[in-house]
């Protein structure tokens, strides 16, 4: 049975705070919910950030989502620069 | 007064080129942060590494785009560029403004930033660098509310549409650029706003093949306007280019003496199909064998127009050389009919037949033209739903193998030994 949005939503929430690296990229989401299309995964975990949920850290060149509680600020981020 | 000094960066005021260093030094009169930029940029010369940190959290609240995170990591010894953010402005089709919109523009940037800008980015974007993570909602929302102008995209988002001035100046445009450029932006607002891609995607529009956005070379989405039909040639004109009375490209080389138009030099023998010739003193054109390169109708524009059914090559995707070296985008589509009425709803369809494919199978930080090279043309366009056509064939085959699908044979994997035994003894 397909997964519901809220199940897909705590799926994405529990992989972000337990990934080894803070940041991560929306591909590394896709297994939450392989029925699902990449497309609709990016628009579940684009809605977590306004629900303030997850938030975007961008290296300038690619944007990765992250637990707000893992990342400290701005120059304290542990990046992958 | 100087607050650095910085002899290495002085060399580069002498020359007879403008400076950007006389250019900071100039903004630093009223941006002191500006004199930082110039310490940093010394020590780094001196240290022979980059203090710039970037990326970060910065952002506007719901965007994932259209600002770079930027830090200097010797804050203590520049404080004016501990942070030095740089917003990407979307710029508007064809890069129309009118002087007082850019003053506005300019007046909010002395007001938040420090007043440096890059017109245009590569990406097309009106680039302002340098400003605080304090000022970046306050800007935003100037922008978006008092100048009606929005960010652009960064990161894995969809990068800002561009496109060439297309119809509003140029005769030669096979469809209209701009209209297509703000109807994609439009449809796509939440791919620029918000990362969507495993990388960055960028969609660019040429009215006609002397691609004037440089789409072939730096979009993954390349749409070049071309025509199907056969070029127009008023044979008169041709005659009167001939006789020296029309300049050759609508006098662009007129600064000095070419010596009288040769149509042979000039034209026919520069043609890369070989394509055209004189009979007497008319202009033919085999028009099969033209590959809509432009030359010609640049040399010649009162003699020849490009033909009268109009539409777009599509190529895809190009990109700059970080990993594999720099890549133009390859020709997959010859010809498709650009329209308006339908709300571009074929070129839609094509955009998003890629992402769903490459939003699979792309790799983190993967462009779409590297997913292409690793999977092979073959595959892309089996993918793309595209009859592959010998205009695909960059060289010949160079593997001898050719890995069959089970529906290209005939009776498939699955086969009557024994009838087949009765053709071929064992």
């Amino acid at each position: 049975m397909a997964m519901s949005v809220e199940e897909v939503e705590a799926a994405i929430i529990e992989k972000a705070s337990k990934a080894p690296k803070p940041q991560l990229y929306i591909k590394d989401f896709y297994k939450c919910d392989p029925d699902r299309k990449p497309r609709e995964i990016k628009k579940i975990a684009n809605k977590l950030v306004t629900k303030g949920e997850l938030m975007f850290w961008s290296s300038g060149s690619t944007t990765m989502y992250a637990r707000p509680d893992r990342i400290k600020d701005e120059e304290g981020s542990e990046g992958i620069n | 007064m100087a607050k650095h000094d910085t002899p290495m960066l002085d060399e580069l005021e002498k020359g007879p080129w403008p400076s950007f260093v006389t250019d900071l030094k100039r903004q630093a009169e009223t941006h002191p942060e500006c004199w930082d930029i110039l310490g940093q940029l010394e020590l780094s010369y001196e240290d022979k590494i980059t203090h710039w940190k970037h990326g970060g959290i910065v952002g506007v609240f719901g965007y994932g785009g259209g600002i770079v995170g930027r830090y200097s990591d010797v804050p203590e010894r520049f404080p004016g560029v501990e942070h030095f953010h740089t917003m990407r402005v979307a710029q508007p089709s064809g890069m129309y403004y009118s002087t007082k919109h850019l003053r506005a523009m300019m007046d909010l940037w002395d007001k938040y930033g420090s007043g440096m800008t890059n017109m245009h980015g590569s990406t097309g974007d009106m680039i302002l660098l340098g400003t605080k993570t304090e000022n970046l909602e306050l800007v935003f929302w100037e922008l978006t509310h008092d100048l009606n102008q929005d960010l652009g995209g960064s990161g894995s988002n969809l990068r800002t549409p561009s496109c060439c001035l297309g119809e509003s100046r140029c005769e030669w445009s096979c469809y209209d650029t701009q209209d297509i450029c703000y109807a994609l932006t439009m449809h796509y607002q939440d791919e620029i706003h918000r990362p969507a891609f495993p990388y960055k995607f960028k969609f660019k529009f040429s009215g006609c093949a002397n691609d004037c956005v440089a789409a072939i070379a730096r979009s993954d989405f390349a749409v070049i306007g071309t025509w199907k039909d056969d070029i127009q040639i008023d044979q008169a004109a041709v005659k009167e280019y001939m006789a020296g009375n029309f300049p050759a490209n609508g006098g662009s080389h007129k600064d000095r003496d070419w010596g009288p138009f040769n149509i042979n030099k000039e034209v026919l023998n520069l043609c890369p199909t070989r394509c055209m010739w004189m009979e007497g003193d008319e202009l033919k054109i085999d028009d099969s064998e033209c590959t809509r390169c432009m030359h010609c109708i640049n040399v010649m524009p009162r003699a020849l127009k490009p033909g009268k059914e109009k539409g777009a090559t599509i190529c895809i995707g190009a990109k700059a050389p970080i990993l594999d070296g720099a890549q133009f985008a390859t020709m997959v589509i010859p010809f498709i009919e650009i329209s308006k009425e339908n709300d571009y709803e074929n070129i839609i369809d094509l955009i998003e037949t890629i992402w769903d494919w490459w939003m699979e199978v792309g790799k983190n930080r993967e462009r779409c033209g590297e997913a292409m090279q690793r999977i092979g043309l073959a595959n892309f366009l089996s993918i793309m739903n595209v009859e592959p056509i010998p205009q695909h064939v960059r060289e010949p085959r160079s593997n001898p193998y050719i890995f069959w699908k089970e529906e290209e044979v005939p009776g498939g994997w699955e086969r009557d030994i024994i009838e087949f035994r009765k053709r071929h003894a064992a």
